[in-house]
Order: structure tokens, then C-alpha cells, then sequence
């Protein structure tokens, strides 16, 4: 079968309480929110770039035989049409043109679809390391946030023939002709609840279930991720297993239903958890099910207890929405502030972003042979010393700020736009805008402040897909 | 040098020029110059004209010929200069090489530009926003580029927020002076400090409005003056540097915030054409290019008028005030005037002009002999610096 090599998650910085999205809504229940600059995309970079940070993945992605060979991008919410979130993802990571990159996205159950082909190619003996990134944004119509499920994160897995912190030893998928709520065309379509409950969701899950499962005792943990989930216990004991088996999702009530992402990321916070819900810790056996118009079922060993907390970790690292208002402003639904004006068609270029790419997407910088200096922009001698031999160097994505300045007229949802020139760690300087300032007094940055670089939208109007660095405080 | 001597000085007034067009302007300074030079317009045997951003104006001065057709200066080489805010001096430097090379035996350089006819956010923002690079150094207003410089400075020397401030209330003192000016009000230190903030520590007191406005010389070569009809003022030096690029400065490790390498250079050489070793005790006053009160204390340093660090001391000391040592911006600087971008260059030199000729009216520099005008473009790349000399 195959490993999970590794894996990281990515939260947005900000949630959301539900109370504050409308009164009715619970106290200290909480989803998570993407900023205005941040989409799918940048959640999904986010998550495959911890991946290398995982301590997992010691050797990082430079290990020989890690590099992956496939991408698979699974959403629920695609920003693009006719084009390739899974290419678009591969080429951001920096993986070479013309690797395997498929994406999965008619479904939140596509998460796991990605999982089950991964292991199924790499059970092919065709492919060696498959990275798998699912990742979902979406925004309800305004006035529906309590109604409709959703939360915004993104999950990414290695999956990899090399023995890893956790094997599949079992996958399977059963498909159901019934759903529950479906588009078609422009149209939703609904059946009626019970109707799909019953003849979709309790059929197809218990005779998956038969079919699947052999020892229902043998799991230590069981996770269900579906919209039914409540209501699925009557099955599962039919089935032959006990009410203390079941992993809680305790993460629906912090981030929201994060759609496609939802199953992994169920997943890997069950892997750091311990002991498992049976009561046992280390080694285990897990078994996944994730249920939308038909079951997917994997069966996943682990070896150990992981020393990894990323996904309590991530959950700490969040700030609140403190108003309706600002969740408005941060869907651009709302009115500027009044010093400020809309966001205005800016300049850019695709051939530019094409051509400069190894400088603007792989932070790549020249440093000079004769002086040692690193520049981050291109040039044809040192400004310091005139040499004209340059070798190509990697630059950090942290460092130190030198000075900044905070700029209030230029467009922004929430300005002031803070202006920081970093010093990199290792030599380079460049110039981004910080973000992840919505109250900007509580992120305040100075000269000397410790920054890191993420990968965000620099044109907010949406207008093209527009990825470049912008600094955080660590 | 004093090879090249400036025989005739106009000015529009600055400020938000409803009434007139672009071509109004280009007229309204032109003649004031031909009049003072005491020439016919069929005297001039070339120029130049400035105008950094057509773009964002009314799409006039993208050519040289736009300063023909509102003159009917035709049948001699005209030709556009462009060098961002320092457009204004080049096209004097222009024409002083040209007469040198003996191309022309009167040269004009004018400077115009017609901003106010757009809101002010669709002109200087619009194109930091707009145009330029989609990523580098996006977020930027031309007020951010100059505050990081701010901020370094308070960092690293003892500079305070008022001193910052302070530059802009002696300014706007001066400005209450200048009759051309286009912010005629003085203004207390707290009215300045508590102003919207455009980019911190810059307050938008601390920045120089978008004008309208438009400057005119005309210059001859010195032996060229007639002592019956001109009061000649000489180019004692004059230097211009481009000494890094538009995104280079905040990109650039070696650069440390505290300094302008451009004004540095073109003092260099404009100094070493003029003799002067010590400019403090050898000028009697300095137009600054301050579109920001901090490039105004930062300048000090570079042109030498105290040590680095030091510029702090003298907007403390009130030495640069107008009535002190060395009196800077007594036209009120671009921060009483408005920066009709390709004309400040120009008018920072009537404005020495006038002094050294003793025209100055309210805010005449008593006995002033030698001015130094300087100028900056893009952010702080490119500089010049002309020294104005009443005596050949």
C-alpha cells in the first residue's frame, strides 16, 4: 500500500464567532476566515510548504527520493476554470513542468478522492512521492454565514512508498447515485432531506460498511466526516462497533466545516492525538470515512506517537473578527474606509510574471562573486564593488526589519498598508507590505522586528491571480 | 564656471490653476522670460521643456512640441526632458550643454505641469497604484518612499517627530512671504503634527501638495551678456547624478536610509565647478527640494551644510530659517508652492535668481550672493544641484 510521509496545514490567520456572523449564532463556537488577500491557492502553498518544516521530513524536500512525482489538488471551491489548480500549485512549489498534476473538484468529499488515487499510484509502483493538497474557501451569500457550512483551511500530504509516520493499509470507495444537495446547471437541487438520509447516506454507509470492514473491533480510532455524521451511530453500532471508538470532530466547532480539506485535516489531528479514542497510544489502527454522495474508507496504521501538534498549534495562532462590519470589509462587501478609495485596476502582466519568475516566485537572488553582496534584484554589476560575476543564490524567507513605513492612502480594505524593508536572514533585502493587519495595533511591527515571508494575493480586486511575498510578524 | 548666464526669469503663481490651461501656463512663463531677458521670442535658438507626468496631467508634454505650439516656436530643435521630479533642472543642464557646445546662442528651459485638473488621488497616487511594477514596491505612495527614511533617521540619530514637523512650520512661514506660493497660511507645530497622517511619521502637512504651475529661464553664454538690458546671474556649477534606480533603493543591502547618494554626487560636482570647499560660509541661501519635510533635514546633510546626524541641530537652532545662517526654502519651499512636478526644478532657480538680484521683495536673503538650488527625483535617485552666482 503506501505511507504518509509527511503533512502540513494551513489556517488563515482569522476566525470568525459565530455569534458575531449573526445573534443567533453560538458563543465560542468559531470558523476560520481567510483575509483579504489570501484564497485557495495561497492556503494550499502554505500547507505543501510545511511539509519541508515537518519534522517528519527531516531531510526536507531536498531528500533524494521525496521530491514529489504528482500533484493532486482536491477543492471544493475552484478559482479557476479551464486551468489546472493542481499545475498552477506544482509550479509555485517549483516542481518541474510536466509532472502529474490532476485536480479533484466536484466534490468536498474530493480531499479524500486525491487521497485514494495517491495510494493507488504509488501502489501502481509508478510513482514514488505524491503530494496531495486539498484546500477550501468558501465565502455563504451575506446573511447565510449560520446556514451554510464552511470554514477555510488547507491540508497537504505526502503521500510516499518510503515508510512514513502512518501506512494505508486499506482504501476503498463506494459510490452512491443519491445526494443530498446538488447543482445543476445554475440550479440547486434538494431532495428531501429524509429521502436522501435515508435511501442515500444510511444505505450506502451501511453497505459499504459490510463490505469494508471485517473486524469493526480492531480500530482505535473511527472518524466519519460527513454532513449525517450525528445520525450515523445507529449504523456504525449495527455494524458491530462501540459508541467509544468514535474520534469527535472537534475541530467543526473551531474552524467550521473546511469542505474538501475537512477529512484529512480530521485525519491528521487524529494521528497527534493520544491516546486514540480506544484508549490505547502509539501504534494503532484508524479507520476514515468520508461520506458525500457515496463513502470513501481508508484503513491507516500508525506507527508511534507523533511528537507534531501542528493542528493545535495553528489553532492557537488566530485572531478574532471583532464585527460583522470588518467581516463585510474583508469580502469587500462593504465601503471603504474614508480617507481611501477603491481598489483600482492595477498594472500586471503575465509575461512579466512569467519571465521574472525565479526571481519574484523562488525568491531566488544573485549574489556577487567579488564582494559577496546578495541582491535580490537582477543587475549587471555590484552596486558595491562594480563586479560583474554573479552566482544565483536561494534567498530566507525571514528576517529582520530594517525600516518600514505605514502607508494610509494607498487602497486597502484596512488600512494602513505597513511598507517593510527586510533584511533576509543569509543576505538579500527586499521590500513587501505586511499583512494579516486588520487591527493593525495588534500586529505593530518596528525596526527590528523578526518578520517571515508568505505567498499572498497582491491585487485585491480579483481580477487575475496575482502571488507575491508579503511579511507576517513571527 | 560662470560661463552661462540666466538673462531671463519667469514664474506662474502655483496652485490649483483652474483658469488656466496648460498652454495658459507655458505662455504666462515664457513671456514673463522673454520680457525680462529684454529678447524677442525669435531670439531663441533652442529649447527645453519639462514635464515629468503627462500621464497624469492633461497629456500634454509628452514632446517638445508642446511647448512650440502654445509659443508658435517653430523651425528650431525643442525637445522634452523627462527625469522624474528633477525634470526641471535637466532641461536647464540641457540647455546650458548646449550652449556650451555652441548648438544655440539663447537657450530656454521651461518647465510645466497641469496636475489639478485631476482629484488629487488620480494623479501622484494614481500612478504609484496604477503603473509601475504589479508586485515591487507595491504599497507605496511617493509619501512611503521618503518616511522609511524618516523612520531609519529617528532610529539612528536623535531626531524627533518635531523636528520632522518643524521643517514644514518654518515653510509654511516662508510661504506666508511668496505671493506665487500656493499654501500662504503659517502654521503651529501641533496643527502640523496632529494632520491626517499620510505616511508615518509623515503628516500631510509634512507633504507637498500637487500644483499647477510653470517656471521659465533663458540663458546665454556669459560673454553673450548685454550689461545695458540684462541683470545676468551666472551658473557657478551645476551637477546632476542618477546614483541608484526606482526600485533599486529598497532593494538595495548597501543602502542605508540615512542619505541621498544623487545629492551627495551632484553637489560633488556642482562644488568642485564653484571653487566652494566650506557651503555653509560660501552660500547665502538654499532652495531644498523638500516634497517631504524629512528629505529637507536629510539634504542638509548631504550637501554638507552640517554632518550627518546633525540636521537635527540646525532646524533646532532656527540657522535655516528665514533672518538665520543660511536661510533654506524662504520661497516656502514644495511644501508651501505645491510640486507642479517639471516646473519646481525650474522655479527653485528663478527663485535664487531673484534673490541674487536683489528682487526678492518681503522675503528678500539681505545681500545675498551665491544660492544653491537643489532638486531630487524618483525616490532620492536622481539629484541636481546649481549654484547661482551674481558676480561673473
Amino acid at each position: 500500500m503506501s505511507y504518509i510521509k509527511s503533512y502540513g496545514i494551513a489556517l488563515p490567520h482569522f476566525k470568525i464567532e459565530d455569534v458575531v456572523l449573526h445573534p443567533k449564532g453560538k458563543k465560542g463556537v468559531t470558523k476560520s476566515v481567510c483575509f483579504t488577500d489570501e484564497d485557495l491557492i495561497t492556503l494550499a502553498y502554505e500547507a505543501a510548504s510545511k511539509l519541508e518544516l515537518s519534522p517528519s521530513l527531516r531531510e526536507g524536500w531536498g531528500g533524494i527520493n521525496l521530491k514529489p512525482d504528482a500533484v493532486l489538488f482536491a477543492t471544493s471551491t475552484p478559482v479557476f476554470k479551464s486551468r489546472y489548480h493542481a499545475s498552477f500549485l506544482a509550479d509555485l512549489l517549483h516542481l518541474p513542468q510536466g509532472i502529474l498534476a490532476l485536480d479533484f473538484t466536484n466534490s468536498t468529499r474530493s480531499g479524500t478522492d486525491a487521497l485514494l488515487l495517491a495510494n493507488t499510484l504509488i501502489d501502481s509502483g509508478n510513482y514514488k512521492n505524491i503530494l496531495v493538497v486539498a484546500a477550501d474557501v468558501h465565502f455563504p451569500a451575506i446573511g447565510k454565514e449560520l446556514s451554510t457550512p464552511f470554514g477555510h483551511a488547507a491540508c497537504a500530504i505526502l503521500v510516499s512508498k518510503e515508510v512514513g509516520v502512518a501506512e494505508i493499509t486499506a482504501a476503498k470507495s463506494y459510490s452512491s447515485s443519491l445526494a443530498e444537495e446538488f447543482s445543476y446547471k445554475i440550479n440547486t437541487i434538494q431532495y428531501d432531506p429524509r429521502f436522501s438520509r435515508d435511501a442515500g447516506f444510511k444505505t450506502n454507509l451501511t453497505n459499504s460498511l459490510k463490505d469494508f470492514v471485517t473486524n469493526p473491533k480492531q480500530y482505535d480510532a473511527v472518524i466519519l466526516n460527513s454532513l449525517y455524521a450525528r445520525m450515523a451511530g445507529g449504523i456504525f453500532a449495527k455494524a458491530g462497533f462501540e459508541e467509544t471508538q468514535f474520534a469527535k470532530d472537534t475541530l467543526i466547532s473551531k474552524i467550521g466545516n473546511t469542505g474538501a480539506a475537512h477529512g484529512l485535516l480530521l485525519l491528521i489531528n487524529e494521528l497527534e492525538s493520544t491516546p486514540f479514542p480506544s484508549g490505547r497510544a502509539g501504534d494503532g489502527t484508524i479507520l476514515l470515512a468520508d461520506y458525500t454522495n457515496g463513502t470513501n474508507f481508508f484503513e491507516i496504521k500508525t506507527f508511534g506517537t507523533l511528537k507534531e501538534k501542528v493542528v493545535q498549534e495553528q489553532l492557537k495562532n488566530v485572531e478574532l473578527i471583532n464585527s460583522y462590519q470588518d467581516y463585510l470589509l474583508l469580502r469587500k462587501a462593504g465601503n471603504y474606509n474614508s480617507a481611501n478609495y477603491e481598489t483600482k485596476e492595477m498594472f500586471s502582466s503575465e509575461m512579466m510574471q512569467e519571465r521574472e519568475k525565479d526571481t519574484l516566485q523562488y525568491l531566488k537572488g544573485l549574489k556577487c562573486d567579488e564582494c559577496g553582496t546578495i541582491y535580490y534584484l537582477k543587475s549587471t554589476r555590484c552596486k558595491k564593488c562594480k563586479g560583474d560575476k554573479f552566482s544565483t543564490v536561494q534567498l530566507a524567507k525571514h528576517g529582520t526589519v530594517y525600516t518600514l513605513a505605514s502607508e494610509h492612502y494607498f487602497p486597502s480594505s484596512f488600512p494602513p498598508i505597513n511598507m517593510l524593508v527586510i533584511d533576509l536572514d543569509g543576505g538579500g533585502r527586499v521590500t513587501v507590505q505586511q499583512t494579516d493587519t486588520m487591527y493593525p495595533e495588534k500586529n505593530k511591527i518596528q525596526i527590528g522586528s523578526k518578520v517571515k515571508l508568505v505567498l499572498r494575493k497582491m491585487i485585491e480586486n480579483d481580477a487575475k491571480p496575482n502571488y507575491f511575498w508579503k511579511g507576517i510578524k513571527i | 564656471m560662470k560661463d552661462i548666464a540666466i538673462i531671463g526669469i519667469g514664474v506662474t503663481k502655483f496652485g490649483e490653476l483652474f483658469h488656466q490651461s496648460y498652454d495658459d501656463l507655458v505662455r504666462d512663463a515664457a513671456k514673463q522670460a522673454v520680457n525680462d531677458a529684454q529678447i524677442s521670442m525669435d531670439e531663441i535658438g533652442a529649447a527645453w521643456l519639462s514635464t515629468a507626468f503627462p500621464e497624469i496631467g492633461v497629456f500634454k508634454g509628452r514632446s517638445g512640441m508642446d511647448l512650440s505650439e502654445p509659443l508658435s516656436l517653430y523651425n528650431i530643435p525643442v525637445t522634452r526632458v523627462s527625469n522624474f521630479c528633477a525634470s526641471g533642472a535637466d532641461a536647464i543642464r540641457n540647455a546650458v550643454n548646449a550652449l556650451r557646445a555652441g548648438e544655440c546662442d539663447v537657450a530656454m528651459a521651461l518647465g510645466v505641469e497641469k496636475l489639478r485638473d485631476r482629484q488629487p488621488q488620480d494623479s501622484i497616487v494614481k500612478m504609484m497604484v496604477e503603473y509601475g511594477h504589479p508586485f515591487l514596491q507595491k504599497g507605496f505612495t511617493a509619501a512611503g518612499t521618503f518616511a522609511v527614511y524618516a523612520n531609519r533617521m529617528m532610529k539612528e540619530y536623535d531626531l524627533t517627530r518635531e523636528d520632522i514637523s518643524n521643517v514644514s512650520v518654518k515653510n509654511h512661514l516662508h510661504g506666508s512671504l511668496n505671493e506665487k506660493a500656493f499654501y500662504r497660511k503659517p502654521c503651529s507645530l501641533e496643527e502640523v503634527m496632529k494632520s491626517q497622517m499620510v505616511a508615518d511619521p509623515l503628516t500631510v502637512l509634512d507633504s507637498c501638495p500637487t500644483t499647477d504651475g510653470a517656471a521659465c529661464v533663458i540663458m546665454v553664454r556669459a560673454e553673450d551678456v548685454d550689461k545695458t538690458k540684462h541683470r545676468p546671474i551666472y551658473i557657478d556649477g551645476i551637477g546632476l547624478s542618477v546614483s541608484t534606480g526606482w526600485d533599486l533603493p529598497f532593494f538595495d543591502p548597501n543602502h542605508d536610509f540615512l542619505s541621498f547618494e544623487a545629492t551627495r554626487n551632484a553637489a560633488k560636482m556642482a562644488y568642485t565647478q564653484a571653487g566652494i570647499t566650506k557651503p555653509i560660509d560660501e552660500i547665502d541661501l538654499v532652495e531644498v527640494h523638500d516634497c517631504f519635510s524629512i528629505v529637507e533635514l536629510l539634504t542638509y546633510e548631504d550637501l554638507g551644510l552640517c554632518k550627518a546626524g546633525e540636521s537635527k541641530d540646525m532646524i533646532r537652532g532656527k540657522s535655516t530659517q528665514f533672518g538665520g545662517q543660511i536661510p533654506v526654502n524662504v520661497s516656502g519651499g514644495l511644501l508651501s508652492c505645491g510640486h507642479p512636478v517639471g516646473s519646481t526644478g525650474i522655479r527653485m532657480v528663478v527663485e535664487i535668481a531673484n534673490h541674487l538680484r536683489g528682487t526678492a521683495g518681503e522675503r528678500q536673503v539681505k545681500g545675498a550672493k551665491r544660492g544653491l538650488s537643489h532638486n531630487i527625483g524618483g525616490p532620492g535617485a536622481i539629484a541636481s544641484v546649481i549654484i547661482l552666482n551674481k558676480e561673473h
